[in-house]
């Protein structure tokens, strides 16, 4: 669905990034998932009396990195700030991120919009940041139930502009910074675990207005399709308040996936004056060149080039490429099996058939070892097994192991291209149907495909049907 | 010493000494607890530590495994940290007794020892009189002669002016120069650990002891520990600056007197002695005023009921939780000054105060550099304005127990290193002078202060 | 500069500090002392500026991204008012709303 009616609709997004790391933002403690509640927690990220923060370097690493692959300046001088506010699952009673000099602005992402094509969002600041605890509201009757394990884990908060006219084009974006952050190895961008997390602002306009509508701001956003059901939701609902004569206020919702509605956040007074100011227990962030040189050296190819590379190099349509470079590991796993020798093309469609089909119903593992992919891909090409043939082996190498050519053996799939043994049974068919032979030569040569499934039957499919229906036309033809 | 007997007489002894001082209110650990632990402590010393077997007083703002940390706050009553701050590391690892923790202005904010919730701590030599603040306690206690030091914090002047008031010598270190790990946060870019001890010497050995880096405090520098200088046999080559500002033409007679009398110590001492202006030094006060309570609206929100210290309970939701946890935990000069933080950091008034008062910051702390930079070495000045005021003298109006702070605020703002030293007595109270030095210059200033400490008559009134 | 008996009950809020009515008079005189006290910093012209001046390191030391917790000598339940299940509890939010984290 889409605005219409004269309306244009402006979203811009928020997104708060996890970086991968050994140990939280700013203390030793495990910033791993999952962990037995107030278990990775120390005086710090407890916010005890008399702790202070101490930055991780991997963390400032891996945001460098960031901003890199999304095109950034980067200011050698950044300053933490804190942000205060009071919330159960913040125990300083402050956040600590950056405010007036945050680590990077100005940079841009493309990505396909579905409505405009090859568009560029620009990204207006990306700042470090720690991640609050979490608050539990129904585990326990009358009571939150607070967990500080994830309280101090670092944080990249990646701003847009006001960039996006529909729904579609915000979880295009998103998709495509996901794609880009996990390539240079910052996260996991997994919403469903929280990895990666987005608010978004929306307004509408009249089509043409130069002004900006009011735009509110949708929070609770856990899925990239709620992405799109969200944004929908609250342009809808501001387009049918406006056009009822009504005002949109500024406002924070929330959306609830379950009613596919959004609803106001009751109004935390006051939350808005965070009374920003540098934090004085962290000197300013000091970035050397050498430091961002080697942040760029470690920077992938990242998606767009290695797209543009493989249709070049390996003579991809620009989906195929597209589907092999969504993901770093079936890109790299892609290029290891035509390095070990398989046909390019061919080599792209068992990836994008066989192997990510397998994936999707194993956890997203590659199971099939590159360099068997190769071999069995090398058997099909030289007649050995035929396409059904090598799916089997296929599934059997990716379950229990093992090397297509002896699995193939094993199964009794392999295939008979030696012209004498396939001749014979060629033979064979023929003489068994005198008639059928009598009428294909009278003209019927839709009879073809009858001898070649009685080679197939009579050899118990182990003839090459290729070859099988060569011979059969040298020998009909005769 | 190196006897563990010894250790533990001295145990003993030190115990007995703080238990029959109890009427300074300066000792806030119950006596049998302090007993237990003097001793267990001493049986456990390191004998090989260069501070082997000394008990030192800490101040109840100080984070320590041993007894509770209230922070002379209602907010913490009974907490126990789970961790010693590294000052206190340190000091144990050098065979120091922790001797219980003392009396203090509630979080550090109070220039009297009167704001704390356990009740004010009393002037050792005249009960009618504050031993000053926020560090009093410790300072009676070192003055009283129950332990040979005690380990105090600065954010705005409080451990120069008890030692003033008290007789004793208070040092603050540069900024950065201790640790401030588990020193609990009131004025995080002001804030240090500062030594009281009866002669310049213990309390100096202290402060070496509890210096240098630590990887879990981001503003303490990477240096290694404070090396003393020797007694050194005068003081020839020393350029002492006299600022003007800090004998201003109202400054009580007697005190200028002191002040005079020691800076003719210094001149017979071979010090050439020069007048100099720090001229912002008008504004400190009132920037003080600004950044300190606007740093400790930030720090303290984290005192809420939530996840330690008591619980103000039979709240219906959280936010009701908060408000009558703090409303009811914090004391009045607490909760002043909190609001005053938070005021001129909120939108509207963070450019006009907030960041004004930065700037203000930096004019003050050119000042200095602009001083030093001409070739003085230190600077010499009064503690405070006046010896030790009365006991609820300065209640009615928060700006007037402000001010007592004149003549401290500025070494904290521009993070200097700065101590004071007993100069005399009035009317038989004691009054300090006080030493700014260089930053990270330390031995120079403690150098200037041996020599000073062995010819001015600290005890005789001037 | 004078406050207000309402802008001292706001920053009271922002700050989640109950200001009890009987006070909020004395309060307010003591809070507009300290605010006019403090203002006089707005008399040196602001032409007059120094190098902004943070004491410490000028710049920020990292640490290493090792797993390597400062420690503990006990674990929050013993530190916490009300703990169960190993979580902290605190009365429901009433005036908050939840944002699904």
């Amino acid at each position: 669905m889409t605005a219409g009616g004269g309306w244009e609709t402006v979203i811009g997004l928020e997104t708060h990034v996890q970086l991968r790391t050994a140990s939280k933002m700013f203390c030793g403690c495990s910033a791993a998932f999952g962990a037995a509640p107030n278990t990775n927690v120390c005086p710090v990220c407890l916010g005890l009396p008399g702790a202070l923060p101490v930055p991780n370097e991997q963390a400032l690493k891996l945001a460098v990195r960031a901003a890199l692959a999304l095109g950034c300046t980067l200011h050698p001088k950044s300053v933490f700030a804190r942000k205060n506010y009071f919330y159960p699952d913040l125990p300083k009673g402050y956040q600590i991120s950056q405010f007036e000099q945050p680590l990077a602005t100005d940079g841009t992402l493309s990505y396909l919009s579905p409505d405009r094509g090859l568009t560029t969002a620009t990204i207006v600041r990306l700042h470090v940041e720690e991640d609050a605890g979490k608050s539990l509201h129904d585990r326990f009757p009358k009571q939150t139930a607070i967990d500080l394990n994830r309280c101090g884990v670092p944080l990249i908060e990646i701003v847009t502009g006001p960039d996006f006219r529909s729904p579609q084009e915000a979880r295009r974006y998103l998709q495509t910074l996901k794609q880009v952050l996990e390539y240079a190895g910052i996260s996991d961008c997994d919403m469903e675990k929280g990895s990666l997390r987005v608010d978004a602002n929306v307004s509408v306009r009249r089509a043409g207005a130069a002004a900006l509508g009011t735009k509110t701001e949708v929070k609770n956003i856990n899925s990239f399709a709620y992405v799109e059901k969200a944004l929908s939701v609250e342009r809808d609902r501001q387009i049918a308040l406006l056009e009822g004569g009504g005002t949109v206020a500024q406002q924070t919702l929330l959306y609830d996936s379950k009613t596919s509605s959004v609803r106001p956040q009751r109004s935390k007074e006051e939350s808005h004056d965070y009374r920003y100011f540098p934090d004085p227990d962290l000197p300013p962030l000091v970035l050397t060149e050498e430091f961002i040189a080697e942040q760029q050296a470690q920077l992938p190819e990242l998606p767009a080039k290695k797209r543009e590379r493989f249709m070049a190099q390996y003579a991809l349509s620009v989906n195929d490429a597209d589907v092999l470079t969504g993901d770093r590991a079936v890109a790299d796993y892609y290029e290891a099996v035509v390095r070990a020798g398989a046909d390019t093309k061919l080599a792209a469609n068992w990836v994008i058939n066989e192997v990510l089909g397998d994936a999707k119903t194993h956890q997203e593992r590659l199971r099939v070892p590159a360099g068997a992919l190769a071999q069995l891909i090398g058997l099909v090409r030289g007649g050995t097994l035929s396409q059904q043939a090598a799916k089997r082996v296929f599934a059997e190498v990716a379950e229990r192991g093992g090397e297509p050519r002896n699995v193939a053996e094993a199964l009794g799939v392999v295939q008979v291209a030696d012209s004498g043994v396939v001749a014979g049974w060629v033979s064979e068919v023929l003489g068994a149907h005198p008639q059928e032979v009598m009428r294909y030569k009278s003209g019927e040569t839709k009879l073809l495909p009858f001898f070649v499934g009685q080679v197939m039957k009579v050899s118990r499919g182990k003839a090459d049907p290729k070859l099988a229906q060569k011979i059969l036309e040298e020998k009909l033809a005769a | 010493m190196s006897d563990p007997g010894e250790a533990l007489a001295n145990a003993k002894a030190a115990a007995d000494r703080i238990v029959k001082a109890k009427r300074l209110n300066a000792c806030l650990t119950p006596p049998k607890e302090l007993r237990q632990s003097l001793q267990k402590q001493a049986q456990a010393a390191h004998p090989s530590g260069v501070l082997y077997g000394m008990p030192v007083a800490v101040k109840d703002n100080i984070c320590t495994l041993d007894f509770t940390t209230t922070c002379g706050s209602q907010i913490l009553a009974g907490y126990r940290s789970p961790y010693d701050a590294t000052a206190v590391a340190k000091l144990k690892a050098a065979g120091a007794l922790i001797a219980g923790k003392t009396n203090c202005d509630e979080f550090g904010m109070g220039s009297s020892t009167e704001h704390s919730a356990y009740g004010r701590a009393v002037h050792p030599f005249d009960k009618t009189r504050v031993p000053g603040g926020s560090s009093g306690g410790s300072a009676a206690l070192v003055a009283a002669g129950a332990v040979p030091a005690g380990l105090g914090s600065e954010t705005g002047g409080s451990v120069r002016q008890p030692a003033s008031f008290c007789g004793i010598v208070g040092i603050k270190p540069t900024y950065g120069r201790v640790s401030r790990y588990g020193l609990v946060a009131f004025g995080s870019s002001l804030d240090q650990i500062g030594v009281f001890g009866r002669s310049v010497h213990d309390a100096a050995r202290v402060l070496s002891v509890i210096s240098g880096r630590d990887p879990r405090d981001s503003t303490c520098e990477a240096r290694d520990p404070l090396r003393l200088p020797t007694v050194p046999e005068s003081l020839q080559g020393f350029v002492v600056g006299i600022p003007k500002e800090y004998f201003p033409p109202d400054l009580d007679a007697a005190v200028r007197r002191a002040c005079d009398r020691a800076i003719r110590v210094l001149k017979e001492l071979g010090a050439a002695v020069r007048e100099v202006s720090l001229p912002h030094t008008p504004y400190a006060v009132p920037t003080y005023y600004i950044i300190a309570p606007a740093e400790a609206s930030s720090n303290l929100a984290r005192y809420d009921g939530a996840r330690y210290g008591p619980r103000f309970d039979g709240a219906l939701d959280v936010r009701a939780l908060y408000r009558a946890t703090r409303g009811t935990g914090f004391g009045p000069e607490v909760r002043r000054r909190i609001l005053v933080g938070t005021y001129v950091l909120s939108a509207g008034y963070y450019d006009a105060y907030y960041r004004r008062a930065q700037q203000m910051r930096a004019l003050i702390a050119q000042d200095f550099r602009n001083v030093f930079d001409r070739g003085v070495d230190l600077l010499f000045t009064p503690t405070t304005p006046t010896p030790a005021f009365k006991a609820g003298e300065k209640l009615a109006d928060p700006v007037a127990m402000y001010l007592s702070d004149i003549f401290v605020v500025t070494a904290n703002l521009a993070g200097l290193p700065a101590m004071s030293l007993p100069i005399g007595r009035i009317k038989g109270l004691p009054i300090g002078g006080q030493l700014i030095g260089q930053a990270f210059l330390e031995d120079e200033m403690i150098e200037a202060a041996y020599a000073l400490e062995r010819m001015v008559p600290g005890t005789e009134d001037a | 500069m004078s406050v207000t008996h309402e802008e001292v009950l706001r920053i009271a809020r922002l700050a989640e500090l109950d200001v009890d009515e009987a006070t909020l008079p004395v309060l307010t005189e003591q809070m507009s002392r300290i605010l006019e006290f403090v203002a006089q910093i707005g008399d040196v012209p602001a032409s007059e500026s120094a190098k902004p001046f943070v004491p410490g390191p000028d710049a920020v030391r990292f640490r290493a991204d090792e797993v390597k917790p400062w420690p503990l000598a006990f674990g929050p339940d013993k530190l916490a008012p009300a703990f169960r299940g190993g979580f902290f509890l605190v009365p429901k939010l009433g005036q908050f709303e939840e944002e699904g984290q």
